[in-house]
């Protein structure tokens, strides 16, 4: 009897990316870069109505 | 038996319409697999395996051991995604060594690759098969005691900390090891799986990083240890007394034609081999990497356990259910101690009658091999102890006693210079009351 568990890791994921090779690298700049505007979306977002503005996780 | 639930099922029916199935479950890499029906009640469909002779785990394996594990998983991800399928986890625990090859036997593991998903076990590979052998590889640690302490294995920042400056410059170690453990430190918790598709990840991606992992996994050797029992066969006594032993095992062998035999102290598993030859399973343990390694290099067939005898595999996991203890895996038919009993008593000072108790503890006939205190070797392993060092009962008529209350005799053998003496004890019937009764 054996129970599994995984946790990808977010960052094992994107290092993937990186790992691939120069592909790769391309896609890994993407999702960071994707990442951060959805961040800066985010923070827009909060701080036009007021609210406190998040700082980088 | 395996029961599959729906989404197990659509796995199932995937891999088997693949030719790599087929081809792996032919050539042994991958555990053989036959669909019944009917399946248990509230299960999608039900899958017979062949038993597996033995079960070991990653802490009980050489370290070629676990190499060519990793290589078999990286194989078998590599075939799968090229039809199509990928891999859900990537952890030893779904591996066994039958007749010294490794078995991939969690069919569960295979399902349809999504496209654009990326590996979702790669930080599991590196944890539990890459990490532990770059851990015996580039810092001379034996990666067994920490599987044993923790089986999800080391995480990057911990191989981080072990390796020092200039292994942390090696690109591979850069790469997977400090800026895995530099990624996972800044964005632990973050979803990126929908930004990493829509960013164009693919199976290419995957492929081209399990190509360089195979690689960099094939590489690797052992170092950090001189051998310890490595010469142990050129040994004055060993080779004079192993044509006797082995006779004295093989008559046990054909007089009670066991199905699996248990050689404790196996060394080179000379004595094991001879029970596979005569179709036993045989379980060879011994705490020597080095000799065991060797012995799986060379292709045994024998089920190697890498386990100091003095403190085996204990019940571990879930409610220390997950993964049995050496001793309640074993149930062996014969047990095997020869030439090991000595170094339990003057090297690990457990009392006689404590290892006796001990091989009782089997519920099967054993063959032991008793060492007086004036032998050659018992002086070599006293030579820095002082009588009052030394546990009582040490002496053959002593030892003869406490068998007595334990077992009965059905062969005796006197083994060169009279100092050695082979015993074939049977097991007292359990009503006797005479079990451990010193």
């Amino acid at each position: 009897m054996l129970f599994g568990y995984l946790d990808a890791g977010s960052g094992s994921l994107i290092l993937q990316a990186i790992l691939g090779g120069a592909a790769g690298i391309l896609v890994a700049f993407k999702a960071w870069k994707a990442r951060m505007m959805g961040k800066r979306a985010v923070a827009d977002v909060e701080g036009s109505d007021g609210s406190a503005v998040p700082t980088d996780s | 038996m395996r029961l599959l639930d729906e989404r197990g099922l659509a796995g199932w029916e995937a891999l088997a319409a693949t030719d790599f199935f087929a081809k792996a479950t032919a050539d042994g890499r991958l555990i053989a697999s036959k669909r019944v029906d009917p399946p248990a009640p509230g299960a999608a469909a039900a899958l017979e395996h062949p038993l597996v002779p033995f079960v070991s785990y990653p802490y009980e394996w050489t370290f070629s051991m676990l190499r060519d594990a990793a290589l078999l998983q990286l194989d078998l991800l590599a075939e799968s995604l090229a039809e199509g399928l990928t891999m859900k986890d990537a952890t030893p625990y779904n591996i066994q060594f039958v007749e010294g090859r490794p078995v991939f036997i969690d069919i569960g593991s295979f399902e349809p690759y999504s496209p654009g998903e990326p590996w979702i076990g790669y930080r599991q590979f590196t944890r539990q098969f890459l990490f532990p052998l770059m851990m015996r590889a580039y810092a001379g640690v034996p990666f067994q005691p920490w599987l044993r302490g923790n089986p999800e294995g080391p995480t990057a920042g911990d191989m981080r900390n072990l390796l020092g400056f200039w292994q942390r410059m090696r690109p591979s170690t850069l790469l997977h090891v400090s800026l895995q453990a530099r990624m996972e430190e800044r964005m632990s918790g973050t979803a990126v799986r929908s930004q990493l598709k829509t960013a164009g990840f693919n199976a290419e991606l995957i492929l081209a990083n399990v190509r360089k992992l195979r690689k960099l996994v094939e590489g690797l050797e052992s170092s950090g240890r001189e051998a310890g029992w490595i010469e142990y066969e050129s040994c004055q006594h060993v080779g004079r007394d192993r044509e006797t032993k082995t006779r004295f095992l093989e008559a046990a062998l054909a007089d009670l034609t066991p199905s699996r035999v248990l050689d404790l102290g196996a060394n080179d598993c000379h004595f094991a081999e001879r029970a596979a030859a005569h179709g036993c399973t045989a379980v060879a343990v011994d705490g020597d990497e080095p000799v065991l390694d060797a012995v799986y290099r060379k292709g045994s067939p024998v089920s190697i356990v890498l386990s100091d005898l003095n403190n085996p595999s204990p019940s571990q996991g879930w409610a220390e259910m997950e993964r049995p203890g050496l001793t309640a895996r074993a149930r062996p038919d014969l047990v095997v101690a020869y030439g090991l009993i000595h170094h339990l008593i003057y090297t690990a000072s457990i009392p006689p009658t404590a290892v006796l108790d001990w091989l009782a503890g089997f519920e099967c006939p054993v063959l032991v091999e008793f060492v007086a205190p004036d032998d050659e070797m018992v002086a070599k392993l006293t030579a820095n102890k002082v009588e009052a060092e030394l546990h009582p009962g040490r002496e053959k008529g002593e030892f003869e006693s406490a068998i007595s209350a334990r077992f009965s005799v059905a062969a005796t053998e006197n083994l060169g210079e009279g100092s050695r003496t082979l015993y074939r004890l049977n097991p007292l019937p359990a009503n006797s009351g005479a079990t451990g009764a010193e």
